[in-house]
């Protein structure tokens, strides 16, 4: 009977949200970007579903900055409008997959007192979609010291994890931030369906962080130890022992022992020992991604499914469209900047 | 007596008739109508198929209008 009331609820935002997703740019128009000039590209932008955006911000920045910035705040508006149009669980669910960029604006906030950034550096780096609005950013980054940063987010779930911070270096508190956005959201996963499909994801999702996670610090040659600490728990194939195992052997080992899960075989063709650069596999990685978000989001189409397959399809254009103009920009290859997109 | 008995209960079957099918339909529009208003806020080119689409479980309560017809007139 609960779920006979649920149902409008997401065929609300579903609606919505697909109507969204058809508004995105479609993977054939990115070869066409890429055949296009930086004022052709910002002028093609600039006519798109950001149009409103770049007006806003046209008479404060220009040329790739105003597209950098267009992007960012279009990309937190989208993901605000879907907590303004949903209510009760799929309200609950989108705000609790949004505390992810409540966790990259803390760290922004955080790293840029740490480095002495100016205030309006640290705002152009936040991406207001979380539960922290802009307003509430804007205040963070006038405070004086990571102190005073810390002492104002008393209200929010993050801060018995900030208390522990001892001055230094933040990795150690950036790290526990992201396992407890992770863990909150693993909780508030329900048991209908779709939230299973829902829960399934986000293993998959903390698999593929793990992974990128391993392939980097194994790539660097760093400890046991500290991998072992940085990894999240919770993953779908990768549980606590498989991580603890990958973590003890050596970028070679790490390469030769990926067969046995699944992913492998997204990232089979760009693996290999003598690999310099890991941006093929971590962009392999992030397709596999979208597409089980967009393949699960058709088994139960009343469900956070959709939502989720446009919250993460938005993520990727607008990080495609960065890579299409800042590779434009520093002049680079037509090939290279093709391997970085998402697709 | 008999037949104040059978009328009764042929009322009682044309008001089942129309009663269960206008649930029934009103199960089926709250989420059609939902999702053609969701359809709508984001492009209002919607509104005829949101519209039409919306009043297709109707059809069932014609139906259950019918039954109840040739109850209370046919028999």
């Amino acid at each position: 009977m609960c779920g006979l009331f649920k149902t409008p609820a997401y065929a609300y935002i579903t609606a919505r949200v697909r109507a969204r997703k058809r508004k995105l740019i479609p993977k054939e128009t990115y070869p066409k970007l890429l055949n296009m000039q930086l004022p052709e590209i910002i002028r093609f932008i600039e006519e798109s579903e950001y149009k409103k955006d770049v007006d806003e911000l046209s008479a404060k920045f220009k040329s790739i900055d105003l597209l950098e910035h267009a992007l960012g705040r279009s990309l937190g508006a989208s993901y605000r409008k879907l907590m303004d149009i949903s209510r009760g669980e799929v309200n609950y669910l989108i705000t609790e997959y949004m505390r992810r960029w409540d966790v990259w604006n803390i760290k922004t906030v955080l790293r840029g007192k740490y480095y002495g950034a100016s205030e309006e550096e640290i705002l152009n780096c936040v991406v207001s979609a979380g539960e922290l609005h802009y307003p509430e950013l804007e205040l963070m980054a006038k405070k004086e010291s990571i102190g005073d940063v810390i002492a104002s987010l008393e209200h929010t779930p993050y801060y018995p994890v900030l208390t522990k911070y001892e001055g230094g270096m933040l990795n150690k508190i950036e790290d526990e931030l992201d396992s407890l956005s992770y863990t909150r959201l693993l909780d508030a996963v329900g048991g209908s369906p779709g939230e299973k499909f829902f829960l399934k994801f986000i293993q998959t999702e903390i698999d593929i962080k793990n992974l990128k996670m391993l392939f980097r610090l194994k790539k660097a040659g760093v400890e046991r130890e500290y991998v072992q600490n940085i990894l999240i728990t919770g993953g779908l194939e990768l549980k606590e022992s498989d991580l603890t195992r990958l973590s003890g052997l050596s970028f070679s080992e790490l390469v030769h022992s990926l067969d046995g899960y699944s992913y492998w075989r997204s990232i089979s063709d760009v693996v290999s020992d003598q690999m310099t650069t890991l941006m093929d596999v971590d962009t392999k990685l992030d397709a596999h991604l979208m597409n089980y978000a967009s393949q699960i989001s058709h088994y139960y189409p009343l469900s956070i499914l959709p939502v989720l397959d446009y919250v993460l399809s938005k993520k990727i254009e607008v990080d495609n469209l960065r890579v299409i103009a800042r590779g434009k920009e520093l002049k680079l290859a037509d090939e290279i900047i093709r391997s970085h997109l998402v697709m | 007596m008999v037949a104040a008995e059978a009328a009764g209960f042929i009322a009682l079957g044309a008001g089942i008739a129309v009663g269960l099918t206008g649930l029934g339909a009103g199960i089926g529009e709250q989420s059609i109508g939902a999702a053609a208003i969701g359809a709508m806020a984001e492009d209002p080119k919607f509104f005829g198929k949101g519209l039409l689409m919306t009043v297709i479980p109707e059809s069932i309560v014609i139906f259950g209008l019918v039954v109840a017809l040739i109850l209370l007139f046919v028999f």
